[in-house]
């Protein structure tokens, strides 16, 4: 057992059973889990270049669509397949459109697809699985089972057949991206939620909210929910590679967004039929989803690190 | 049980609990829980708390000591039995119905660790019970939260920080604080030291002693510590598996338990005399606790009492007998025990006495 010398600092006046509002005795290190976290994910040496060149992908996506001189959706045949230049720092496409401004037009797209896709895994996630952990029994049986039954179907052919339910015309938007990917990829975080909920109502803590008599959504939204933040985060930057990388692969294979809205799968796909002479036009934007997925994955094994450090000391 | 109730007094009792059972069903089976039996924590107990009081619960582990003090509050549902907060039956009421009720009986709980939440401040886990029961505005709360810390011996700018920041005994007093915000007249101790130094220990108890008499608090206090407990209690019940076997003030359950369970867990206690310790004679156990799911029939005792003897034990149940004022006890040969007509079987911890003559051999020079 270790010695806490906090309590040994105590003054020997409270031996006697005084109570003295100096028994808490010597000065406290001020600190909150949250800084001890991002001073834990900062020694993360991947984690930190991971995130700069997430930031800086995110940065240039916003930034370059405002200031590039050329319309991303311009078709001029002139300058199709143009190499590399100054003006051009990608080159061109078969159309003519500079790559440039259109690679960051198209991760807009992408990125915020991510972005929602993943907000909305989360809600849907956190809803279901803290409704099964909390109420537990029998109505956990039945939302679990169901989810497995889910789990069975696969990934992209579920999410491929939510968009044609969702635009019978064919005409897919954003939100159907959204949502499709939302239907096929909420279930694993429901699974966490509700077993971190499941875990975390065993506390004592809540025991003790009971016995003062808050009430069940007091007991959720207060001790509960706050508890799961760190893995929630997690999953949220382990959810976000596979919804662009989902994203990436409908639109590929021409199931994504409709043209001319570009996203990177879209421009990858334009790229392909003449990838043998014109390299850039395919390499670019795979080479921006790689990064980005692969990014997106070191920041979350930084951040389970420094907010989990407990696995950490497991696997060391 | 009309002994209890005659030796619990109508007039002061805070709480009154009659043959509250609780049991906890056992379930098996893939798709359909089948019901397959019930571990019966707590079994058809009687017990009487009077207001201003100490009652001391003791047992071993597993006895279902804090199932009682849990069920009270009505953390767990009672499977039979009544349960009458000052003169009110609160048995059946349902949680809103229990919330006006539940400012006046609060709980300390075990483990200092895991009774507060880790993501919120120490003000806001004081200020918590204010809050659900809607009772002041905010700046009244923070009021209270200092005042609160400060009784507790805390200081005031505690309030901000973390439990992660406060050490075993820093923590018991901050859950203290939240047991008191609401002013209640009834506290469930569980066991609220034994997670803690000795040296710890004896500040918390003596801090628990000194809100009692300020605050007129009545207590259940918890504890599987004979001497903790000997040291708060005004009264001592003593549980095994689930049934209460004996129940006496304090100073007469060390100076002449009655129960053989009672004689046996006293006889453990080590005294801090040599010559004392080296001439008494102890009472060995043997065995382990038989299990809750399929108690002993009869007394529940007989299989490891060292009393018992060939007849009524294992036939009948012993009810709880009235043998001196205010102390009763669940034994058919209670009596012949006290006047020393039986004698305790002799137990030997055969493979204790080798394992220690092994380790007696002269140390090498």
């Amino acid at each position: 057992m270790a010695v806490d010398h906090r309590e040994i600092a105590l003054p020997q006046g409270e031996l006697g059973g005084e109570s003295s509002v100096a028994a808490a005795g010597a000065p406290l290190r001020r600190s909150g889990l949250w800084r001890d976290a991002f001073i834990r994910f900062t020694h993360n040496r991947a984690a930190v270049v991971a995130s700069v060149v997430f930031g800086l992908i995110v940065l240039y996506c916003v930034v370059v669509p405002f200031v590039s001189p050329h319309d991303p959706n311009a078709v001029n045949f002139k300058d199709a397949y143009l190499p590399v230049s100054p003006d051009h720092p990608f080159g061109t496409d078969k159309f003519g459109r500079d790559l440039f401004t259109r690679i960051a037009v198209g991760g807009r797209i992408s990125i915020a697809i991510g972005i929602a896709g993943t907000i909305a895994i989360m809600t849907v996630g956190v809803l279901y699985g803290s409704i099964a952990g909390f109420l537990g029994g029998a109505v956990d049986d039945v939302l679990m089972r169901l989810l497995d039954a889910l789990y069975g179907l696969p990934y992209l052919p579920f999410a491929i057949i939510t968009t044609q339910i969702l635009s019978p015309s064919g005409e897919v938007t954003f939100w159907t991206m959204v949502a499709a990917l939302t239907v096929a990829s909420w279930l694993t975080t429901a699974r966490i939620v509700r077993g971190q909920v499941t875990t975390l109502k065993q506390n004592e803590y809540v025991s003790a909210a009971r016995a003062v008599g808050a009430r069940w959504y007091r007991i959720l939204s207060r001790h509960l929910l706050p508890n799961t933040l760190g893995v929630l985060i997690i999953a949220a930057f382990l959810d976000l590679p596979g919804v662009v990388l989902g994203e990436a692969f409908l639109s590929f294979i021409g199931l994504g967004i409709n043209p001319p809205t570009a996203s990177w799968g879209s421009i990858a796909q334009d790229g392909r039929a003449a990838f043998v002479l014109h390299p850039l036009v395919l390499f670019i934007p795979s080479l921006a989803i790689a990064t980005l997925v692969l990014c997106a994955n070191f920041i979350a094994d930084g951040l389970r690190d420094a907010l989990d450090p407990r696995t950490r000391a497991e696997r060391a | 049980m009309a002994e209890v109730a005659s030796n619990g007094g109508q007039e002061g009792a805070l709480v009154e609990i009659e043959n509250l059972r609780v049991w906890f069903p056992i379930k098996s089976g893939i798709l359909l829980d089948r019901h397959i039996g019930d571990i019966k924590a707590v079994d058809d107990i009687s017990l009487t708390i009077r207001r201003g009081e100490t009652l001391g619960l003791v047992g071993e582990s597993g006895c279902g000591k804090s199932t009682v003090g849990r069920t009270i509050l009505r953390l767990y549902e009672p499977t039979g039995g009544r349960i009458v907060f000052d003169g009110q039956d609160i048995t059946t009421l349902n949680q809103n119905q229990l919330r006006p009720l539940r400012r006046r009986m609060q709980m300390v709980f075990q483990d200092p660790y895991a009774s507060l939440n880790p993501r919120h401040s120490v003000g806001r886990i004081v200020g918590e019970p204010l809050r659900v029961h809607g009772i002041s505005g905010k700046k009244d709360t923070s009021k209270r939260v200092r005042e609160l810390l400060e009784v507790v011996g805390l200081p005031a700018d505690a309030a901000s920080r973390y439990p992660h920041e406060f050490s075993g005994g820093q923590r018991q007093r901050i859950g203290l604080a939240r047991s008191l915000a609401l002013n209640p007249d009834f506290i469930v101790c569980d066991e609220p030291v034994s997670a803690l130094d000795v040296s710890i220990q004896a500040q918390i108890i003596n801090l628990l002693e000194n809100l009692q008499s300020d605050f007129e608090l009545t207590y259940l206090f918890i504890a599987h510590d004979l001497a903790v407990v000997r040291h708060i209690s005004d009264r001592i019940a003593v549980m095994y598996l689930g049934k209460i076997v004996e129940i006496s003030a304090a100073a007469e359950l060390y100076d002449e338990p009655f129960h053989p369970y009672t004689i046996s867990l006293l006889s453990a206690v080590p005294i801090p005399d040599p010559v004392v310790e080296r001439e008494r004679e102890t009472i060995l156990l043997a065995g382990d606790l038989p299990s809750p799911a399929n108690p002993p029939p009869a007394c529940r005792f007989h299989t490891r009492c060292p009393y018992v003897q060939p007849t009524r034990c294992k036939e009948d149940e012993p009810p709880l007998r009235r043998l001196a004022p205010g102390h009763v006890v669940a034994c058919h040969w209670a009596e012949e025990i006290r006047e020393g007509k039986i004698r305790p079987k002799e137990v030997t911890p055969e493979l204790v006495q080798q394992v220690q003559a092994a380790a007696w051999e002269p140390p090498p020079v």
